[in-house]
Parts: C-alpha cells; structure tokens; sequence
C-alpha cells in the first residue's frame, strides 16, 4: 500500500516493507508556500524517511527541506510519532533556496534615507540594482536570502501602505519601478522587509492615520477642493456661474410650487447631509437655519428682494432674515437651500456653506491640517493607489458612484447623488490632472484657501451689498477673497477674452439647466486642462463642431458637451457622441 | 537552526470600524491582522507582504492580540517562507479584498509557526459581510479592484488590509 517507490537503500526499503507489516501508513499533507502534497508514510517513520519520501515528491534534496509541525522544526532524528503527527495532518514544508551568503548586505538600508518621511530618499538613492548597498542594519540577526537588485525596492513595495505617509512627487514612478523589478525578483521583498528605512517609514502612525481620515473623505473634501480651485482661477467664471444659478432659482421660485419645492430640496437634502456632517464634524450649523425653513410659509414675494442678504458666514441666527426672500441670490427661500444643479452639485448655497461646511470645527481642523501638512496631501494625491483609485473608478464610473454615493454625507439626498454622478467623471479627470494635484498637493494653495473662506467673512460683514453677486453659489468656501471685488466688476485675474466677464456667459437664462451644465462643464474642462483663461467652449470648440455637423452630428448641445467632456478631442468626442446613443 | 529557541507569535488584531474611517467609508470592513514574531509585525496587503516593527503601521497599536504561543521555526527559515509565499499566492496582485486578504495570510502564517489557526470570527467576517446584501451591492466594485504591481490599475485594496 505505500505507494513509496523503491528507494535506493535497500534499507529503506525493508523499513517500508517492514513498516507495512508493523505500521500502519498514513497520510501526512505536506504543504509547501506553493503547494502541497498528501505523502503516505509510515506512522513510526523517523523525520529522516519522512523528508526522504517528500524530497523525492518535491524533486529537492534532503537537506534543504525543512519541516514544521505545530511550531516545531522537526529534526531528522525525530520520529513522526514523537511529533504528534497523524493520519490526514498536515506538516509544513520549507525548502531552502541555495542560501546567497549575505543577510545583510542586501537592499535596504540603502536607501540611506534618514527619515522615515523623507521619500525622497527613494528618489535619491540610487535606482540602479546595487545589490550591496549598504550594511545591514536591517533588522534582524538572521541574514536575509538574496541581494536586493533595488533598495527601493522597499519603497515600492509598501505601495499599500506605506505610500501614505512618504514620499514626494515623484514617488509614483518610483514605485512603479520599484514593483516592475519586485515581480521579476521576488526575493527582494524579503529584504524589504529588512529595511529599516522602511521600518521607520512606518513610524509615523499619527500622520499616517490622518492619512485614512483624509482617504476616506478625500471625495468629500477634495472635490469641494477642486471646485474651490476652479472659482479661484478663473473668478469671473464662477461669478457668471452664480449668475446664471441665481437666475435658475428665480426662475425656479416663479415656478407654482417651487418654492416649496426649494424648501423641501432643503429639508431633504441639507438636513441630513449635515446632520452626518455633524456626526463628523460635530455640530450642525444648519439646524438652526432649517427651523428657520419651516416658517418661511409665505410664498416669495416675486419681486426682488432688495435686503441685504444675511451674512453667511455670521451667526447662524442671522440667516433666519432670508428665509422669504424671493430673490435672485442663491439663497433664495430658504436660507440656506440651493438648487443642487450642476454648478452647485452639492446644493449648498453660500450662507449654508460658510457657516457649515468649512467654517465647522471639524472641516476646519481637517482644512488646517491640510495646509499644515503639506506633506500629508502631497503624498496622499501622489500615492500610486490614489492615481489607479482615481483610474479605476473613473473607468468605472457607476462604482464610483456608488462608492460615492454610499458616503453619509450624501446619503438621503438622490439629487445629490445624481449630481455627483455626473460630475464623477469630470471630476476624476481633475483629479488626475496634474496640475490640479499640484495644485492640491501645495500647501501655500491650500492656505490661500483658507484665506479666501476669511477674506469672505470679512466681505461680508465690510461690504454686504456685494454680497448678492459674490455668492459663491455654493461651491466652496475656498473663494478667492480678493480677486472678488474685482471680479464682480469684470476683469478678473484672468481676463477671459470671451465674454466672460461681466456678460452672463453664452447661456441665455431661458436654458438654465442647459447653460449651468455648460458653464460647469466648462469650468470643469478648464480645470482639468489646466488653462485659466479658455474661452467659452462655443468658442473654443468651433472649429470642432463645426467639423461636428459636417460629420452628421447634428446636435450641437451634445456636441458642445461631448467636446467640452473631451477637451476638445473631436475623436474622443464622436465616440461619446456615439456611445450615447442608444444600442 | 540549531538552537531550538523558541519565539513568541502574536496575532495582532486591527478593529478598523471605529471612528470617522468608518463613518466615511462603507468600504472599511472588519479587521485587520497581522502576525507579529521576531519582533517584527508581518502582514498582507496592497503591497504584498510585508513587514514593520510592531505597531508601525499607520494603524498604530493593535486594538487586541491574541498570543498564539510559540514557534521554534527560526527567522530566516521564515524568511525563506515567506518568500516563497510570496512568489505564491501571496504577490501582492493576488490581494482580494474578501477572500485573499490580510486575514488570511494572518491566518496561514499563524498555522505554519505555530500549527494553531486564528480565531474563526475573523477569517468568517468576510464571508459574512458578503452574506448581506449590501456586501454583494459592494461586490461587484471590490471585485474590480484588482492590485497590479504595475501600479497603473486598480486600487490597492487599501479597504481591509
């Protein structure tokens, strides 16, 4: 029954015979890293048959087998009995590799980087496979297999999680690098984890947990970002914006019942995105102001509301003044209800958002620890997890969504959620965008940010009539506070050659949907492609929609919107324009 | 490999579902392992294995750890195995987020040091969590995150590590 081929030694062999007369033989699994084996064997079998029988089943020799039991090496000596190991049990196996010598030399160390944040270490250090390019300091007593080809290699190996806390811009390529040559020589990992670079690497648990907060709400903060950064490159675009979204409220007041359905659009979609909010951040500035809705019963006046609008960065009390205003502003009815259109995707209208979102304790601290961190953000958006998240979910847009729309912070608002789903792929491309990553990743960026929030508190209370027009419409809190004033009477930073300044963009209020889209859209584009000063899609796409209908493609709205989603790339636009028609 | 010192192995146990994490992400699942010996932590994910003193990871501490007793299997012999766990079915590529995760490299390497497995609840969560129906809503997005090592697709499942 032992199914032991004969071995050599005629001794063996009589052991066997012998043992199938005076023991029974059983069956041992003998599982390698890679596979496994079931070996049958006699149950008093010394370790020494045992290993015999495995090397010739793993085609390796006797003495780079190693076994284990329950945590015990198993000495040839020994016999299986001694071990405790039984029919159907399973031994571990371990066949050594032909030991190359050096523990340490290999790898690591090398990296020569002193501190565990400084990933430009991985930079820095050599790239090339030096095989011994440093001491061992590594880790640990035991020498570690072979030579590391590439100490950053550690680097790229902890892509998971070391990333987070390391590295610098170039990091990515790195590591991409760094895991090319892992996959070609996987013994390097096992240095790796020698490194004690690497080791330190990690030593920075705090940073590296802010790192999972800002991951886990980077949606969140990063898209509110992004938008922030558009108004702040281009402020006559983001005050044509808010044109055209305080024309869309009118219009939707002087709609019977859209009144109320902007007060409900509060109710449903601001109270429960910041009481998650709250959960978060820990108050709900709005609660206040959402009491304030249920009072407001009176329908909009229908004429312009010449108050001065509330100031949105004030107490929140004193938002409860426009809670009947029927006026162009963003406010509208209900103080701090916005019409979740594409502009303002997440249906917040300035006051709200001054006072909640970014002025909130816990935004804020998040927005502080950003422009305190530079290095948290920075490596964040260069992580190579981040750049592939970003792919993988821009490549899938509707995971993204739902991914997205699962957050809290959305949840219970369909419209949003809708919003959001469109602007997703917008959005991923922006945050693939180089530029606006550098953007992000620049912490003098970000707290300009934070000075935008202040200087519009302090327009506020200095100069509340202007207030009217520089309502963010809700983007962000991140609005630029001094090209503000300018923007309001035209040139902006950037004088846009279109008619972008003081003229509504090329979106008549009649199609207000239609024109936000575009306006966002274009925002958007421009974002994305990094130009400030684009004009008008119309404009800058003429040559391709003209090129467009001379194709067939008849639709010039889809046109301009395929144009504008692609960046102008007529090619990749006829395959939107294609791919959306229904098949 | 002479010396039959024995070394301590610990299971470090992550509980991942606490505090804002979890509030932003549904994404966060369960827990998170690793197996600490050597002095050194060991564990599975995005990257592959890999390894850090213990406590190092951004995870901090461990919130529980359960001592699965005492191997004699020497460090580099677990080197030797782990590298060739590694060029097996623990390449960082291999990383599934339910079903090829931290836990179960936690799982399988507490068994070969010490012949003891890890305690059930952890290795069940992932199957439990796709017993419900918001886990096979989410299955379709884990299962399309795939980890390359190329680093251009996928995410590394920076989920449950």
């Amino acid at each position: 029954m032992a199914e032991n081929s004969g071995t050599d030694p005629a001794v063996e062999t009589n052991i066997e015979e012998n043992a199938a007369a005076s023991a029974t033989i059983i069956k041992v699994t003998v599982k390698t890293p890679k596979d496994k084996e079931e070996i049958a064997i006699a149950e008093d079998s010394s370790v020494a048959q045992f290993k015999e029988e495995i090397s010739k089943r793993f085609k390796a020799k006797q003495d780079q087998l190693v076994l284990i039991f329950a945590g015990k090496i198993l000495k040839d000596g020994d016999t299986l009995g001694q071990h405790g190991i039984k029919d159907g049990l399973t031994v571990h196996l371990v066949i050594k590799t032909a030991q190359k010598s050096s523990s340490g030399s290999s790898q690591t160390s090398a990296s020569s980087g002193p501190g565990p944040s400084q990933g430009n270490t991985a930079e820095t250090a050599d790239p090339s496979p030096a095989s011994n390019l440093g001491t061992p300091e590594g880790s640990g007593p035991s020498p570690t297999p072979t030579q590391p080809p590439n100490i950053l290699a550690g680097f790229g190996d902890l892509s998971g999680l070391g990333n987070l806390g390391m590295g610098s811009a170039n990091f990515m390529e790195l590591q991409q690098q760094m895991q090319r040559q892992l996959m070609s020589n996987p013994e390097m990992l096992s240095q790796i984890m020698e490194n004690p670079l690497v080791q330190s690497m990690m030593s920075n648990p705090d940073l590296m947990r802010q790192m999972i907060v800002f991951l886990y709400s980077n949606f969140n903060i990063l898209f509110l970002l992004v938008k922030t950064m558009e108004l702040a490159r281009n402020p006559a675009m983001m005050q044509e914006m808010m044109r055209n979204q305080d024309r869309a409220l009118s219009n939707l007041e002087s709609i019977p019942g859209g009144y109320n359905a902007l007060r409900r659009m509060y109710t449903d979609i601001q109270e429960p995105m910041f009481s998650a909010a709250r959960e978060q951040f820990g108050n709900n500035p709005f609660s206040a102001l959402g009491g304030n809705t249920d009072n407001s019963g009176v329908q909009p006046s229908r004429t312009e509301n010449r108050e001065p609008l509330p100031n949105p960065w004030g107490p929140p009390d004193s938002a409860a003044t426009t809670t009947t205003s029927g006026t162009a502003s963003t406010t509208s009815s209900t103080t701090s209800s916005t019409t979740p259109s594409v502009s303002n995707p997440l249906g917040i209208s300035s006051s709200s958002l001054g006072n909640g979102m970014f002025n909130s304790p816990g935004m804020q601290s998040l927005m502080q620890q950003i422009s305190e961190n530079p290095q948290l953000m920075q490596n964040m958006l260069s992580a190579p997890y981040m750049r592939t998240m970003m792919q993988s979910l821009s490549q899938n847009p509707d995971i993204a969504s739902q991914v997205f729309m699962n957050n809290p912070l959305f949840a219970g608002n369909p419209q949003l959620q809708e919003q959001m789903r469109q602007q997703l792929p917008v959005f991923l491309q922006q945050m693939q965008n180089p530029e606006s990553l550098s953007v992000m990743t620049n912490h003098r960026a970000m707290r300009a940010l934070m000075q935008i929030q202040e200087g519009l508190q302090t327009l506020q209370t200095e100069a509340p009539g202007l207030m009217p027009s520089l309502i963010p419409g809700g983007m962000a809190a991140g609005i630029p506070g001094a090209p503000l004033p300018t923007g309001v009477n035209v040139t902006p930073e950037n004088p846009p050659p279109s008619g972008q300044g003081p003229a509504p963009a090329p979106t008549p209020a009649a199609g207000t949907n239609t024109a936000q889209q575009q306006l966002m859209q274009q925002m958007l584009q421009m974002f994305a492609g990094g130009n400030a000063s684009t004009p008008t899609p119309e404009v800058r796409f003429q040559q391709q929609l003209e090129q467009l209908s001379a194709m067939g493609f008849i639709n010039g709205e889809a046109n301009l919107q395929a144009l504008i989603a692609t960046g102008g790339d007529i090619n990749a636009a006829i395959e939107r324009l294609l791919g959306s028609q229904p098949s | 490999m002479a010396d039959r010192r024995s070394f301590n192995v610990k299971l470090f146990i992550y509980d991942l579902s606490k505090g804002l994490a979890r509030q932003l992400s549904p994404m966060m699942l369960g827990e998170h392992t690793s197996i600490v010996v050597y002095g050194e932590e060991y564990f599975f994910g995005g990257g592959g294995i890999l390894s850090c003193f213990p406590g190092g990871t951004i995870l901090g501490m461990s919130d529980s750890t359960v001592d699965l007793g005492n191997t004699e299997v020497p460090r580099d012999l677990f080197q030797e195995y782990l590298s060739s766990l590694r060029e097996s079915t623990y390449r960082p590529e291999k990383y599934h987020l339910f079903e090829h995760n931290c836990n179960t490299f936690s799982s399988e390497v507490a068994q070969f040091l010490t012949g003891t497995k890890i305690p059930s609840y952890i290795t069940d969560l992932p199957s439990e969590v796709l017993a419900t129906p918001f886990g096979q809503a989410l299955r379709p997005f884990l299962d399309s995150v795939t980890i390359t090592p190329s680093g251009d697709n996928g995410m590394n499942g920076y989920g449950q590590w």
